[in-house]
């Protein structure tokens, strides 16, 4: 499993679900029902500031583990995306090991 | 459909919920819900706050605590929330009450850490609550992740939450269990998954439990997340990084319907199941939360005043006709033989209170409180009564007060009048050293099923915030430490506004643009700000009830070990309970100790007369207040001692009740009092309000003469004279108001109330113009005098509460003019004042009353007048104590002060069995002197006190072996102390300079000689002024004065600049210097931090007998090399010195102006003697 950070675009349905993502300049498609769940930050040692007020997305970020491919011939791959809600970016952050994820 | 939150923490949940009460009901009602759950943990500590909250926004109230729940061992297996049902006459509260008090009953008063259980409940116990008389339950229990089953099952383990939920069912009486579903969308496997949630679901709908769905809400919005981090780890003392059950996500906000709804649909989803199942969590949720509406006067006694039965205070008729009777009593003995108008003045008057009364239904609380105060009076402990209740006539004929309430034009309506319905405050001042002692008797008195302590909740200030933050972010203690030192008076809210403003943090915030942890640690601890962190036992409120008291609040032990309610006084209006205010006060004991010194030292009533110069009087015989046997009644001392009056006008009233502190020693001195009226007067106008309305100086002109007395109406005349026209006290307010627009005083109380409010104070007015204009008052009379009662606001004085004060600081100023000796002595022992106790002693040497040293045989375990002689005849001195002797131990005390006196050192180990760190103490302060003088000599130079320290430090001799030590009662051969006589005078005798170092380290106070005589040199190289030699300058002299800082007070920031007070001592008087913007820019980290201080600065006379510093610049003066001396270099200008905008900001060097004074007040902290924090009245405020 490969544990990196890296820009994402991410196309969601209207409920916000993730359809589609554009990675290293291919485009994926999901293929299964995504699961997401929040996760805690060590924030007190990433973040510069943590001023009252400051909002959401401080303390834990949205994580999103997909399954995605790039076309119907190609290896499903688990993917772990965060999610910045407030500034609606995304991050790879995880590939889990393709071999694992396929025999699981 | 709405949705109703059933499990919520506010702030009240010390250490771990996030936001107020008002916060989350004013966010459920923007939501749509009308209702919403407080279930603070361990205890209702934020429930009364949550009721008025709900009835504020029109929602129903739901009370519910979340409890830790113990195995038979008192080990914690997790938390369950319970829920108290409403609509039943308030049982459910009641259990919910009963309950509580259970969970924690046996655990420690307080302080973390300790060995005592933690707060919680056995299922069984549990169980025992939950049910009612009549068979249903009162309560509903939520089984939710965080409880043993919910654990279990995010452990997987099935079997295990099955068996436990097979036993809660089996225990729990039918229709009280419910399966609580929360899920904070963590990581599977995570706490609070929805996995997690899942499991719970399954199992109830497999074991038939009804669902119910909750956000555990530990913040009001997603921001709160942080905030509860930093809680989390302020409650684990752990720093965040290092803590292993962090939350697991941040999710635990109070999320609206729509989200919660989304929230079950995608935990049933999971689980399998479809929109009825959905349907079912969600309704079954609002079926609980139905049950559980709380009715707040149905159910819990909300706005219903309770006091104790009349049987209890052995009263079996009609409590109205009691009081009358007493009250009739009462006049015969408080008026005997009055007549004519003054009787019938006397008669209206008691009829018109008692018909106040009568129509409260009061009558029993009166003769409750009579009840106490003839207790209090009854052990012969000092008591004084303070407040409004001074107001009442009744409250005087029953012993309860001790003001005539005519005599003084005190207004009963100030105290209580028909238009409120909330019980009245009665205020009793009491002997500190007795206040546990009163206690305990009226729980005795009344039954502990009546009584209870009232609690206090201590929220973060910004040095505990700043702590915290640090701790949370690991950084090292010692950086902590030397930030929150810098900290000095502002809210942790503005830490970052203070940052930019404040000189003394100039440093640090250097510091922070170098260090971004420091960043962080300023957010966090603005974020801390205010949240409660603990509470503890209230100083004062003692609760009073009838026996459905602990049905109506849950209680747990106080540090006195007596049980304490978790209510605290904001809650004790709604709630309807009767407090009672018994305050320990340092200042009576201290004058309680005066009184029995003087008994002791002289023998009888002569000597007590000759002693203290007062008037034989013409048969010679003394006055009529000191009893034969010596023995002084304070309370009998006329008001009208001249040099009672001459020691105030001196403003040497270091130690007198609330005129010692700089501000007032400068007012006392203005105002000069003649009387005791002024003292009334001056202990009113010093306060923040008058002040800065500019109520001082026309009152000071006319006084003094300067202004001729203007009135704006001559019906004003009666209301204003005592205070030359200008107003002072609330009663003239109320009187003004009643004069001008005819509307009874009862009313006027109530316009008073509204006057600064910014919503209600407009219909006020307009009334108030209306009404008088109809009665004929011309316009621009009308004008002026709105407008004084306008800027008069809320903030005057209640004349009775000046009254009250004014009494013990007579009191206080007669015992220092006719007793110092014992006076002084009352306040080393008892420490009462806002000053170190090494003030005082200096203050003793000044008065050259002698102090004298430790002595084994002769210091006591307090401080004792003796009499010495001197060359000019025998005089009082006063003895140190062992008891303030660094390390020493009760018991050594003790078995001291049992065995005196002792013959040798021997002697005293043998009999004494003192450990070898104190008797080395000892010797270096001097105790063994004497005893060396009388035995230790032989022949030539006796050894020195040096030789008897460097003696006792070597390493002890064997012990005696058994069969040699005396026997019981074997009397010594009597050799005298052959140890000392054989001690080889080798070492001078400490210098001065040595002895007053040691005295300091070990006693704390400088006895021998002042610490500044060892400056003297260098203070002579500085051309440094001495004290008492101010008050010969001219006003506007420069000069270099020196000291040790006794006291150090900012008034808080109101928009204008700051201005530090410090008062510095140099054994000839005090220095009160002001530091100004320019002078604090100058004198940055010096300000707060430094110990012995030169000031330089210019004189400006407040007074005829008094004199200030307004400072311009301040050294240390420990560190020599910084000190503007020949030969060292001139320190530079501080790096960031702001050159003001203007240097005419700069206040001119002339008089302090009144508003100036006025900003001095408001740091000294008067305002607290007004009903709000009555306990801090008299009380230290700083010490540096």
């Amino acid at each position: 499993m490969g544990v990196f950070s890296e820009a994402v675009e991410v196309i969601c349905s209207p409920a916000g679900q993730p359809l589609r993502l554009r990675w290293q300049g291919r485009s994926y498609r999901i293929v299964a029902e995504p699961v997401r769940w929040y996760e805690r930050r060590k924030w007190w040692a990433e973040e510069l500031r943590a001023e009252r007020g400051r909002g959401a997305g401080l303390v834990d970020h949205e994580i999103w583990r997909v399954q995605a491919r790039l076309n119907g011939r190609s290896q499903i791959r688990t993917l772990d995306l965060s999610h910045q809600v407030d500034a609606d970016r995304w991050r790879l952050i995880r590939v889990h090991d393709a071999v694992r994820e396929l025999s699981a | 459909m709405s949705f109703t939150h059933l499990h919520v923490s506010t702030a009240f949940s010390a250490h771990y919920g996030v936001s107020w009460p008002d916060e989350l009901a004013g966010a459920a009602a923007s939501f749509g819900a009308d209702a919403l759950a407080c279930t603070d943990r361990d205890g209702l500590y934020g429930t009364v706050k949550h009721i008025k909250a709900c009835l504020a926004v029109g929602i129903d109230p739901i009370v519910g605590v979340d409890l830790a729940v113990q195995d038979d061992s008192g080990r914690d297996t997790g938390r369950v929330v319970v829920l108290a049902h409403g609509g039943n006459q308030g049982n459910g509260y009641h259990a919910l009450c009963r309950l509580i008090s259970a969970a924690h009953d046996g655990t420690a008063g307080s302080g973390r850490g300790s060995r005592h259980r933690t707060p919680g409940v056995t299922l069984e116990q549990l169980a025992r609550h939950v049910g009612t008389p009549d068979g249903g339950p009162a309560l509903t229990v939520l089984l939710g992740p965080m409880s043993e089953l919910g654990q279990a099952l995010r452990r997987r383990s099935y079997a295990e939450a099955r068996r436990l939920a097979g036993h809660w069912c089996t225990v729990l009486p039918v229709g009280s269990l419910a399966m609580e579903i929360v899920s904070h969308l963590s990581a599977p496997g995570e706490n609070l998954s929805t996995a997690h949630a899942v499991r719970m679901l399954n199992l109830a709908g497999e074991l038939k439990i009804p669902a119910v769905l909750t956000n555990a809400v530990r913040y009001c919005e997603e921001d709160g997340a942080a905030t509860a981090d930093v809680l989390d780890s302020a409650r684990a003392l752990t720093a965040l990084s290092k803590l292993p059950d962090l939350q697991p996500s941040a999710q635990g906000w109070l999320k609206a319907p729509a989200q919660m709804q989304a929230l079950a649909r995608e935990i049933v989803q999971a689980a399998g199941g479809g929109s009825r199942d959905v349907h079912r969590l969600l309704s079954m949720t609002e079926a609980v939360a139905d049950r559980c509406r709380m009715d707040p006067y149905q159910d819990m006694g909300f706005k219903h005043p309770v006091v104790p039965e009349a049987t209890v205070i052995g009263i079996d008729g009609e409590p109205l006709t009691e009081l009358l009777q007493r009250c009739e009593t009462g006049i015969a003995e408080r008026f005997g033989g009055i007549s004519g108008r003054a009787e019938q003045e006397l008669r209206d008057r008691l009829a018109h209170e008692l018909g106040i009364i009568s129509r409260l239904g009061f009558a029993s609380y009166f003769l409750t409180v009579a009840e106490v105060s003839r207790m209090i009076t009854g052990m012969g402990v000092r008591a004084s009564a303070r407040g409004s209740g001074a107001s009442s006539l009744v409250n005087y004929l029953l012993y309860i007060s001790h003001v005539n309430p005519l005599a003084h034009g005190l207004i009963f309506e100030r105290f209580l009048s028909q238009d409120r319905s909330t019980l009245p405050d009665i205020d009793i001042d009491v002997e500190s050293a007795e206040r546990h002692n009163v206690y305990q008797k009226i729980f005795d008195r009344f039954g502990s099923e009546r009584v209870t302590l009232m609690s206090m909740q201590n929220g973060y200030r910004a040095r505990g915030a700043v702590r915290d933050a640090g701790l949370a972010l690991g950084l090292p203690e010692d950086e902590i430490s030397g930030i929150a030192k810098q900290l000095w008076r502002f809210s942790a809210r503005k830490f970052r506004e203070a940052m930019a403003e404040k000189p003394e943090l100039r440093a640090f915030s250097a510091q922070v643009e170098q260090n971004q942890q420091l960043d962080l640690l300023v957010d966090l601890t603005e974020r801390l700000d205010r949240l409660p962190r603990h509470i503890s036992m209230h100083p004062c409120g003692v609760i009073l009830g009838d026996t459905s008291l602990l049905d109506r609040t849950p209680t747990q032990p106080s540090g006195l070990g007596l049980p304490m309610s978790q209510f605290d006084k904001h809650d004790m209006d709604p709630m309807g309970m009767l407090k009672l205010d018994v305050l320990g006060v340092r200042m009576q004991s201290s004058m309680a100790y005066a009184l029995a010194e003087i008994a002791r030292i002289h023998p009888n009533k002569e000597a007590v007369t000759a002693a203290g110069k007062h008037p034989v009087g013409e048969d010679g015989e003394g006055p009529s207040y000191i009893a034969a046997n010596g023995t002084i009644n304070l309370e009998q001392v006329p008001l009208d001692d001249e040099p009672t009056y001459e020691l105030i006008r001196s403003t040497h009233t270091l130690g007198c009740f609330q005129i010692e502190s700089p501000g007032q020693r400068e007012l006392v001195g203005k105002m000069a009092p003649r009387d005791f009226n002024d003292l009334i007067i001056d202990i009113s106008l010093f306060r923040p309000g008058p002040m800065q309305s500019d109520m001082v100086r026309p009152f000071l002109e006319q006084r003094h003469g300067w202004a001729p007395e203007r009135f704006p109406h001559p019906d004003l005349i009666p209301v204003l004279k005592e205070t030359h026209g200008v107003t002072v006290f609330h009663e003239q307010v109320l009187r003004t108001f009643d004069v001008f627009t005819g509307c009874g005083l009862a009313k006027a109380d109530e316009f008073r109330r509204l006057l600064g409010n910014e919503e209600a104070e407009p219909a006020v007015e307009d009334y108030f113009r209306k009404a008088s204009l109809d009665r004929g008052y011309p316009p621009e009379v009308v004008d002026t005098v709105w407008t004084t009662l306008k800027s008069f606001g809320s903030f005057g004085f209640c004349k009775a509460h000046g009254a009250a004060f004014a009494v013990p600081t007579y009191q206080t100023a007669w015992l220092k003019a006719h007793h110092p000796e014992a006076f002084l002595a009352g306040l080393w022992q008892h420490d009462p004042g806002m000053y170190p106790r090494r003030l005082l002693v200096a203050e003793a040497r000044r008065l050259g009353i002698p102090i004298l040293p430790l002595d084994i045989n002769r210091s006591a375990g307090r401080y004792l007048v003796e009499r010495v002689s001197s060359e000019t005849g025998e005089k009082l001195g006063i003895r140190l104590s062992l008891a303030d002797i660094f390390g020493l131990s009760a018991a050594e005390l003790q078995r001291i002060v049992a065995g005196q006196p002792y013959e040798s050192l021997a002697d005293l180990r043998a009999r004494g069995k003192v450990s070898k760190p104190t008797l080395k103490r000892l010797a270096q302060l001097g105790a063994f002197d004497e005893l060396n003088r009388a035995t230790g000599q032989r022949g030539g130079r006796a050894a020195s006190r040096t030789d008897l320290v460097y003696h006792l430090d070597q390493p002890t001799a064997r012990p005696v072996p058994k069969r040699y030590q005396p026997i019981e009662g074997q009397l010594s051969l009597p050799l005298g102390d052959l140890e000392l006589r054989n001690l080889v005078p080798v070492f001078p005798e400490p210098t001065a300079v040595d002895m007053v170092r040691t005295e300091l380290d070990l006693l704390s106070i400088d006895a021998s000689s002042h610490l500044m005589e060892s400056y003297a040199p260098l203070l002579a190289k500085l051309g440094v002024t001495p004290a008492k030699d101010l008050l010969g300058l001219r006003n506007g002299s420069e000069v270099m004065v020196a000291g040790i800082r006794v006291a150090t007070q900012t008034p808080p920031m109101r928009g204008g600049r700051r201005v530090v007070f410090i008062s510095v001592d140099d054994g000839t008087g005090c220095v009160d210097a002001t530091f100004f913007q320019e002078a604090q820019e100058r004198s940055g980290s010096l300000l707060f931090g430094t110990e012995l201080l030169l000031i330089r600065g210019l004189t400006r006379r407040t007074g005829p007998k008094g004199i200030g510093l307004q400072a311009l610049e301040a050294w240390d003066l420990s560190d020599a090399a910084s000190l503007p001396l020949p030969g060292n270099a001139v320190r530079p200008e501080p790096p960031h010195v702001r050159t003001p905008a203007a240097s005419s900001a700069a206040p001119p060097a002339g008089p302090l102006s009144t508003g100036e004074l006025a900003r001095r007040m408001a740091e000294e902290g008067l305002d607290n003697r007004g009903p709000a924090e009555p306990w801090l009245a008299g009380s230290r405020s700083s010490r540096a």
